[in-house]
């Protein structure tokens, strides 16, 4: 009895002081989507990030992500739930007027643009912020268009006194860029960080300009702790009629950083007191979560997955003895066990369809092909059959796998080649080490897995970078090391095509020619997961980029 | 010169030896890795040329014997990369720059201490009373119930790994019961309040963890002293009991106990790694690891270093209280 009475008495006391503390504010749980987005409030992204920097020089980030609320180029992308983002101009009048010999690329600005200043946006801006990113201070950040415009694969910056010749401005609303190849995908370039307006007279400090750049889009800086938080508030300057790619909705933004992943999705399946208002834009819903997730339909409701993303895919080092032959990388093609690998990664709801081809869903060039046709966990027995015919038996392989993040997809890997004969024997490595490796000059391995998602909308970014000769090495990512002049020239042709019709046509025969060649097994097209609160509204993924747009996201009340 | 400061002199000589030592270990270790920390500042696409540049600029294209001697003038004189406008400057005392976080080392681990100083001397504080009291308790009795509760929790508490315990503590204290912050730290001069209120949750866990050993070692040493002659001469002279317990007991018994503590404390201000990776507190424990994964060299030195520093510093201070605490140690 008396026992009882010392329990009812804690209990109690701890119902006193849980009512009393409240300590996280958590008013409901588990509340679902309701009401449509409006202006105001503030939006709350979480983070795991500890620094963020917003120079646009240093800044690798997609169209649809966090610097672009501070910052405009001279496109940006428009995203909606249902197809791949597009392009849309931005501070230009248009997404460019090309030349005949598709080398000269010309933009007008839109008349009264300003910064939150009051002062005007000139083409001269423009100039300065793309010369900065060629510093070896500020590099770090997408450059593809270093390689690109006249002169820049000597250009060190305009720290120095020196201008890059090959942009020109000869008003304050034109701009001019001189290419050294014909690039039929350079209104896309025109969208990265590099091209946000930097005004000279701003960049005092260079190293520290990231912190609080001059805006140019709908927010800008109010505060930035490292480590702790980044606050946004509305940029007085901004109009939103000059502006297709932004809503503005929320009054203010705030990024807490510096957070834990599992205490973010916990946090948002929680939805209690300011997390209604917040979401994830960075920290993908972990497996473990899945069950927890599915199990509560208001939950549910809150987790946006894209239809396509990223592609994981296999790859067979090319230049290794072993997997020199074309014909044992067929057999590789055969025996893999995709399903497995895609439970592995979640099952198809979460983890994401089963792939076979290089370009991924979404993207224009993409057409639904298999020119190994197998069932969904492969087909051990034909994989045999093509490896005695190619005289080759007792295969042992080498694969190199993401201590953190691939020992799951490397051991289905490993299970599903064993029911061929191959013994596959793992090499667990931490991340940095294993890009290093892959991507570096002495590659020790045979096999890997990488998943790569393309840095803008367009099929040169599903194939140039994996499979062009010249990424191989020297921190390329072609990590097959695929080498073959016919597919080189096809690329070449394919990236100089203006007419967006015929290069989709041509990298869509491309990732035929190239598979054909297997230099990879393509695995998943890894969907994303991302939680967000009850309160926030036009939170999707689209199938590219396969994150949220939170240039677009508001608020309910 | 008094044989104290003669002492110490000559200990911090020896702590700078030991420094450059430990310095140059790491330097050889990371340098040996085969990974290239230029890659990250590379930009996507890397060009090999863009490579040389980044390498260039971060001075690592000189040889590991120079990159460290660079790293030693540093300290004195400071450092500066690249030129023009946009020179990226390390003022002296430098112990190097991250370039990953795009600020010195120095400013880096002062930006971090406050968060890692704040658990650790709170927790501190805590274990050892905890700790001490119950193990006082604990040898006063002997083989009773209560001598059996402590050495039961002090048991769990040695055995229990920190992580899981405080992801546990998050669970149902912030979670499920939403008494605590489940994350987060505020600094003590933003709110005293919220400070101690996000904190509380870490200091417990690690108390509870650390205290065990505290318990334990108090028990057996309080155990040991109570039987000494001193203590029944005391008793014999009428002291009541708790002056002979405190005084003259826990007097004699707090030597290996202080130097416990001082280790405890200089290691745990190192960086409370495991306790501030669950809690989600950027103290010098987090800087180390996330330098550790993006092989920010840098950082990996300052850190390793400023840790060995606040060891060498502890195991002095403990030296020089024993000498307060028992005067029969000398400092000669």
């Amino acid at each position: 009895m008396k026992r009882t009475t010392s329990a009812v008495a804690v209990a109690a006391a701890l119902a006193l002081a849980v009512a009393a503390c409240n300590a996280n504010n958590q008013s409901t749980s588990g509340g679902s989507t309701t009401g449509a987005a409006e202006a105001g409030g503030t939006f709350h992204i979480l983070s795991t990030s500890k620094e963020i920097s917003l120079d646009p020089a240093k800044s690798q980030n997609l169209g649809t992500s966090t610097i672009h609320l501070v910052l405009r180029g001279l496109t940006s992308w428009k995203t909606s739930p249902d197809k791949a983002a597009e392009l849309v101009p931005d501070l230009a009048t248009d997404t460019g007027q090309v030349s005949a010999d598709g080398k000269t690329w010309t933009y007008k600005l839109k008349p009264g643009l300003k910064y939150a200043d009051g002062t005007p946006i000139v083409a001269a801006d423009i100039k300065y912020g793309v010369e900065r990113s060629f510093a070896p201070e500020l590099s770090g950040g997408l450059g593809y268009h270093k390689s690109l415009l006249v002169g820049g694969d000597k250009y060190a910056g305009p720290y120095k006194g020196a201008q890059l010749a090959s942009i020109e401005t000869p008003d304050d609303s034109t701009i001019i860029f001189k290419l050294n190849k014909s690039f039929g995908d350079w209104p896309w370039i025109v969208s990265m960080p590099a091209f946000s307006p930097v005004p000279k007279a701003a960049d005092k400090d260079p190293a520290h300009y990231g912190e609080d750049p001059v805006a140019s889009g709908p927010y800008q800086v109010k505060s930035y702790s490292p480590g702790s938080k980044l606050e946004l508030e509305r940029n007085p300057n901004w109009d939103k009629s000059t502006d297709e790619a932004r809503t503005g909705l929320p009054d203010s933004i705030v990024i807490d950083m510096g957070l834990q992943a599992d205490v973010v999705n916990q946090r948002l399946i929680a939805d209690a007191g300011d997390d209604k208002f917040a979401a994830a834009t960075g920290v993908s819903l972990p497996a473990a979560l899945i069950p927890t997730v599915n199990g509560n339909p208001a939950v549910k409701s809150r987790v946006a997955t894209s239809p396509s993303g990223a592609l994981l895919y296999l790859a067979l080092n090319t230049k290794r003895p072993a997997l020199a032959n074309p014909a044992v990388r067929k057999a590789i093609e055969y025996a893999v066990d995709k399903q497995a690998v895609q439970v592995a990664e979640g099952g198809p709801e979460y983890g994401g369809e089963i792939a076979s081809t290089l370009i991924t869903p979404g993207i224009d060039g993409y057409s639904k092909f298999n020119l190994y046709d197998a069932p969904p966990a492969g087909d051990p027995e034909k994989a045999k059959q093509l490896l005695a015919a190619a005289g080759v038996s007792n295969l042992k392989l080498l694969m190199v796998a993401d201590t953190d993040t691939g020992m799951d997809v490397a051991q289905a890997i490993q299970q599903g080649l064993k029911r061929a004969g191959i013994t596959v024997q793992i090499k667990p490595l931490d991340a940095q080490p294993l890009t290093d490796l892959i991507t570096g000059n002495k590659a020790d391995f045979d096999l890997t897995v990488s998943s790569w998602l393309p840095d803008f909308s367009s099929a040169i970014g599903n194939i140039q970078p994996l499979f062009a000769s010249s990424e191989i090495g020297n921190g390329g990512y072609n990590i097959s090391r695929y080498s073959n002049p016919a597919v080189d020239a096809a690329i070449n042709a394919a990236t100089a095509e203006p007419d967006k019709a015929k290069s989709a046509a041509a990298w869509g025969a491309l990732d035929k020619q190239i598979l054909a060649d297997a230099p990879v097994v393509p695995l998943i097209y890894a969907r994303n997961a991302f939680l967000h609160g009850s309160k926030v509204q036009n939170f999707y993924l689209p199938s590219y980029p396969p994150y949220p747009n939170v240039l677009g996201v508001g608020l309910s009340k | 010169m008094p044989d104290l400061a003669w002492f110490v002199v000559r200990r911090l000589a020896a702590a700078v030896l030991v420094m450059l030592a430990l310095s140059f270990a790491v330097y050889l270790i990371f340098y040996a890795i085969p990974a290239d920390p230029a890659n990250l500042a590379c930009g996507k696409p890397c060009t090999p040329d863009r490579l040389e540049q980044a390498r260039h600029f971060m001075q690592l294209d000189q040889s590991t014997i120079q990159q460290y001697l660079n790293f030693l003038k540093g300290i004195f004189a400071g450092r500066t990369f690249g030129d023009g406008t946009a020179a990226v400057h390390c003022n002296a005392p430098c112990f190097g720059y991250s370039f990953p976080l795009a600020r010195p080392v120095t400013t880096l681990i002062l930006e971090r201490l406050p968060i890692t100083a704040s658990i650790a001397l709170g927790a501190a504080v805590l274990w050892l009373i905890i700790g001490v009291s119950l193990g006082v308790v604990a040898a006063l009795n002997r083989g009773r119930p209560l001598d059996r509760l402590s050495v039961g929790f002090a048991l769990v508490g040695v055995a229990s790994p920190s992580f899981l315990i405080g992801l546990l503590a998050i669970l149902v204290f912030g979670f499920w019961l939403n008494m605590v912050p489940v994350s987060g730290y505020i600094p003590l001069t933003d709110s005293p309040v919220d400070w101690a209120w996000h904190l509380v949750t870490p200091w417990l866990v690690l108390a509870v963890l650390q205290a065990a050993s505290y318990i334990r070692l108090t028990r057996a040493q309080m155990m040991e002293e109570l039987n000494l002659d001193h203590i029944t001469t005391a008793r014999a002279k009428g002291a009541g009991e708790a002056r002979v317990v405190l005084t003259h007991g826990l007097r004699g018994a707090l030597v290996p106990i202080v130097t416990l503590f001082g280790l405890d404390l200089g290691g745990l201000l190192g960086g409370a790694i495991l306790t501030e990776k669950v809690f989600s507190m950027q103290g010098l424990g987090d800087l180390l690891i996330s330098a550790v994964a993006q092989l920010d060299v840098a950082v990996v030195v300052g850190t390793t270093l400023f840790s060995a520093f606040l060891i060498i510093l502890a195991n002095l201070l403990v030296d020089i209280v024993h000498g307060v605490l028992d005067p029969r140690v000398s400092h000669g």
